[in-house]
């Protein structure tokens, strides 16, 4: 009797899961589509089932639309027009940019597109209305055999995402494009030598990977409470997770990939208790601890992209990034600009702004110390990750935490913090940092969302009493920091002092074997450089310069404002708009700290009057701009400047070597193309 | 006993044999050549001796010491360096750069609390050591260019320097000749006798030209179809009919000849990949 019971309840379990599974599945092959067939890691699929979602219910919803017709615009239009933009403006143009450029312009859009899409359709953020299926009740509740209960929408979920997967398959089966499609899909290289026009199957594929992202956004629309970008942002893991479980290249297994996320996610709720705080968030968090194993415990499908493809290196070798060296005395008085331009801002700040200014000025600074840990990781280490905010998190919790618990000095939690947070980063390090590349950037991912997602509930960590508990602002013995102006000076001595670790750090042994891992990690295994330990030491100082700067923000602002400060979704805006600027130098994560904090205010309220979402929007876009110039848009500016300076200051001389960024490209291009020619030369 | 013995070394590629039973000693301060067509499993050894991969069956020894089971950098540290045959240079350093961090790692003495004291820069004695292999490569005029100014012959003088910075007992050289004109060639193989006399390291040899084989290695192995068809001085390898059967075709001592019948089945379409082609090729070779 009880073993009957027993097996009702999974098995009621696994058919709930079923329909979710379903329209993952979709999810899932959509993404691999296009991963396949263009390379990119699509972190947009999230932003493009969110386009779609809004889409329906502002026009079914808000503007009474018959379903059909919401349906036909948001999913057979809209959706697949966004795909075959997207491939057109953006994606096409990276064909055999590293995966790191598609990475971050994937991130890019992934911040911008949603921001872009409420402005455009004056969508708010939180609609006031909730979610529905695409049938009419769709809460109907129906009893399967009798006993296993199921909504109407989880039917139509199931049937629709059924019926979409067939049609692909017939699609592959049946057509001459569906062939060429599994062609590319096979090799993009070789079907291209054998005529077949890859462009066009690229834009193909992601026109229908784009209906399958509209497709179930909209079908898991009535999940949600509200329509709201961050839900259908963890779409994107969910995608991932079923698409690593398909090992990335088969359709089929992304398919059961997704089945089986969805139906795990149900069954696993029906036994794990539900009081527990595991409990409650094991759902939500499942695809992130998904994704997290697949990609630390499952070897093969780590592997170069490319390296399942026999012609993949026919390709020359990406160029590598100019270094550029220019004229020491015009770098001696870019700096000394750049300092005067520093004081003259530390004394307007402390001399004449008022109290809205200076607490913008203070937030430019301690944005700039956690920006600094992207110029660790990203611009020294040549890795990228995503759990940025989740680690200034950590460094602010921890100082609440001690200030609350014991009553200590706040200065003493923040160490702790970016102690704790140092310790956390090389923990995780350990099963990561062996990944290397894209796959140690969704790992950081999943780990943000996770902390996100359960993490911050425990008590020990964020807990309820999240936004209430107070964090005060320093004392060091006799100096008080309390005043806001006090406070600027510390925060400008803690940027110093980090600014100070970063060229110490960059200089010395870590800095230089980062620079030749970063170089070719072949070689630099070759000459018994270890390459895990170097990028162990940047990702735990990159941790702990973040905690700090986490920490210096609650103390800024009183308390941890968790929701508006640290969750993923900005720690990815963090990382764009560092990227895009320059993640290289110290400079450029200062002018980050500034671009993030004033220029908001200054360029777009104050001078534009626009909405400061327009900033998500102007960033996120201009990520783009990362797969050509990967030095960042400021330095590149500066080099073009110095170089013009440079050929007017010597009239028809030798034309400054290599000073320009133009200059680079065609030196690392013909670079790219002698080592190209080393491998025809035999032929 | 020998500098370092390969035995019974055997790889599968989802099923095609890469390698089958090879055994390959070095002695200390040996030249040794190891040729074969394209697709003979020269690179899959290579790696596996260097630990890019590893072998399914088969031990790997290192003056006495078993290292089968050793990462790429611990091979390294204990006296195995390596050029490419696409050439692995480091982008954003200068030439004297990739000398300095090969030597800062040789010495091991580098941590991030120095870094953080400001004593991780580099010292004089470490920047005496490569001024002196920088004249010893004669790279002392370039020491300070950024690496992607630099020609391929002299990347690969690059190469050179900084895999002899480590102190290898044993350097191991793939295709060196490949991209590079004769000339180059010739001085490459100078350059090589002069600082392995001072030095006294040994050097494994993979390469389709045989010329230079034949000129700089003292003892050749032979591959094909993932066996060692023939080993021994190379003179003698060089003459033997099964090597000519299986490789060389019309050999007839102009080097350019051989080269190019040697490479062109595959050359022409799709160059050899990087990585571990020996299985495949294999297969092609078997399906024409």
């Amino acid at each position: 009797m009880l073993a009957v019971e027993g097996f009702d309840k999974f098995f009621q379990a696994l058919l709930q899961g079923i329909p979710v599974g379903s329209v993952f599945a979709l999810i899932a092959i959509g993404f691999t589509l296009t991963y396949k067939t263009s390379g990119v890691f699509n972190l947009v699929f999230g932003a493009q089932a969110y386009v779609s979602a809004a889409t329906y219910f502002e026009l079914h919803v808000r503007r009474h639309w018959a379903i059909w017709s919401a349906v036909l615009v948001a999913v057979v239009v809209i959706a697949p027009l966004l795909g075959v933009l997207l491939e057109r403006l953006v994606f096409r143009h990276l064909r055999g940019a590293r995966p790191a450029a598609k990475l971050i312009t994937a991130v890019g859009l992934m911040v911008a597109i949603p921001q872009l899409f409420q402005i455009v359709a004056n969508f708010d953020r939180e609609p006031s209305f909730g979610a529905v299926g695409i049938v009419p009740d769709g809460r109907t509740v129906y009893q399967l055999f009798g006993r296993y209960p199921l909504t109407r929408d989880e039917l139509v979920q199931f049937v629709v995402a059924v019926g979409a997967a067939a049609l692909l398959a017939s699609l592959f089966t049946f057509t001459r494009i569906g062939l060429r499609m599994r062609a590319v899909v096979e090799s993009p290289r070789m079907a291209e030598l054998r005529g077949i026009n890859a462009e066009r199957i690229s834009a193909v594929s992601w026109a229908l990977s784009s209906l399958f992202a509209g497709l179930a956004g909209v079908l898991l629309a009535p999940r949600f409470v509200t329509v709201q970008p961050s839900f259908f942002f963890e779409l994107v893991v969910v995608a991932i997770a079923a698409a690593a479980l398909g090992r990335m290249v088969s359709l089929p297994w992304a398919l059961i990939g997704g089945l089986l996320l969805g139906v795990l996610n149900t069954v696993l709720a029906r036994y794990v208790p539900s009081r527990s705080i595991i409990g409650q968030n094991l759902g939500p968090s499942l695809p992130f601890l998904a994704l997290f194993a697949v990609v630390v415990f499952s070897p093969s499908i780590r592997r170069d992209p490319g390296a399942n493809d026999p012609m993949a290196t026919v390709d020359p070798p990406p160029p590598g990034i100019g270094s550029g060296i220019g004229d020491p005395r015009l770098k001696l008085a870019a700096r000394l600009f750049t300092g005067a331009i520093a004081v003259a801002i530390a004394v307007w700040g402390l001399g004449f702004a008022n109290d809205f200014w200076l607490l913008l000025l203070t937030e430019a600074v301690i944005y700039a110390v956690i920006f600094l840990s992207v110029t660790v990781f990203t611009g020294l280490g040549g890795q990228v990750s995503l759990a940025l905010a989740s680690f200034s998190a950590i460094g602010a919790f921890t100082t609440m935490q001690f200030a609350q618990r014991w009553g200590t000095s706040v200065i003493v939690g923040a160490v702790a913090g970016a102690a704790i947070a140092a310790v956390v980063g090389a923990l995780l390090s350990v099963p990561v940092l062996r990944l290397g590349g894209i796959w140690l950037a969704l790992a950081t991912l999943a780990f943000a969302l996770f902390f996100d997602a359960v993490l911050v509930k425990f008590s020990w960590v964020g807990g309820t009493q999240l936004q209430q508990a107070k964090v005060p602002r320093p004392l060091l013995g006799p100096i008080d920091f309390r005043s806001d102006k006090s406070f600027l000076v510390l925060c400008c001595v803690v940027l110093t002092l980090v600014g100070g670790v970063v060229v110490l750090v960059r200089g010395g042994t870590t800095g230089s074997s980062l620079k030749a891992l970063r170089g070719s990690e072949v070689a630099a295994a070759s000459i018994g450089l270890v390459p895990w330990r170097s990028r162990m030491i940047a990702f735990s100082l990159s941790s702990a310069i973040a905690a700090l700067g986490g920490a210096l923000l609650a103390m800024s602002q009183g308390f941890v404002n968790y929701d508006a400060n640290f969750k993923p979704f900005v720690g990815l805006f963090w990382l764009v708009l560092v990227i895009t600027l320059s993640s290289r130098t110290v400079q450029g994560a200062i002018q980050a700290g500034f671009a993030f904090r004033v220029f908001p205010q200054l360029v777009l309220i104050q001078w534009l009057h626009l909405s400061p979402t327009w900033q998500f929007v102007g960033f996120g876009l201009a990520a783009v701009s990362y797969s050509r110039h990967p030095e960042g848009l400021l330095e590149h500016g500066q080099r073009r400047l110095l170089a013009r300076f440079e050929r007017s200051v010597e009239p028809r001389g030798r034309g400054a070597p290599g000073a320009g960024a133009g200059a680079d490209d065609v030196a690392s291009a013909s670079a790219a193309v002698g080592l190209g020619a080393d491998r025809e030369a035999v032929s | 006993m020998s500098l370092l013995e390969a035995t019974g070394i055997s790889v599968r590629f989802a099923g095609i044999i890469a390698l089958d039973d090879v055994e390959l000693t070095v002695e200390a301060g040996e030249r040794v050549g190891l040729i074969g067509p394209n697709g003979a499993g020269k690179t899959t050894l290579f790696n596996c001796l260097l630990g890019v991969t590893r072998a399914d069956r088969g031990q790997v020894h290192f003056d006495g010491r078993e290292i089968s089971r050793l990462s790429v950098h611990r091979r390294a540290r204990l006296g195995l360096g390596r050029t490419f045959q696409r050439i692995e240079l480091f982008p954003e350093m200068s030439v004297r750069e990739h000398l300095w961090i090969a030597e800062r790692t040789r010495l091991g003495n580098g941590s991030v609390i120095k870094d953080l004291l400001g004593r991780g820069r580099p010292s004089r004695p470490e920047l005496a050591v490569c001024d002196e292999m920088l004249a010893l490569l004669g790279l002392g005029d370039v020491a300070d260019e950024p690496i992607e100014s630099m020609s391929l012959g002299k990347g690969r003088l690059v190469e050179v320097g900084r895999a002899l910075m480590t102190g290898p007992r044993l350097l191991l050289l793939d295709e060196p000749s490949s991209g590079v004109d004769r000339a180059e060639t010739a001085a490459l193989a100078q350059t090589l006798r002069d600082v392995q006399r001072e030095r006294g390291f040994a050097i494994l040899l993979v390469e389709h030209d045989v010329e230079l084989v034949a000129t700089f290695t003292e003892r050749s192995y032979v591959l094909d179809f993932g066996h060692v068809v023939v080993g021994g001085p190379t003179a003698d390898v060089l003459r033997d009919d099964r090597v000519r059967a299986a490789y060389l075709g019309a050999f007839d001592g102009d080097s350019t000849h051989t080269r190019t019948g040697a490479s062109r089945p595959r050359s022409a379409v799709s160059p050899e990949p990087a990585g571990d082609s020996g299985g495949e090729s294999t297969e092609d070779r078997n399906r024409s």
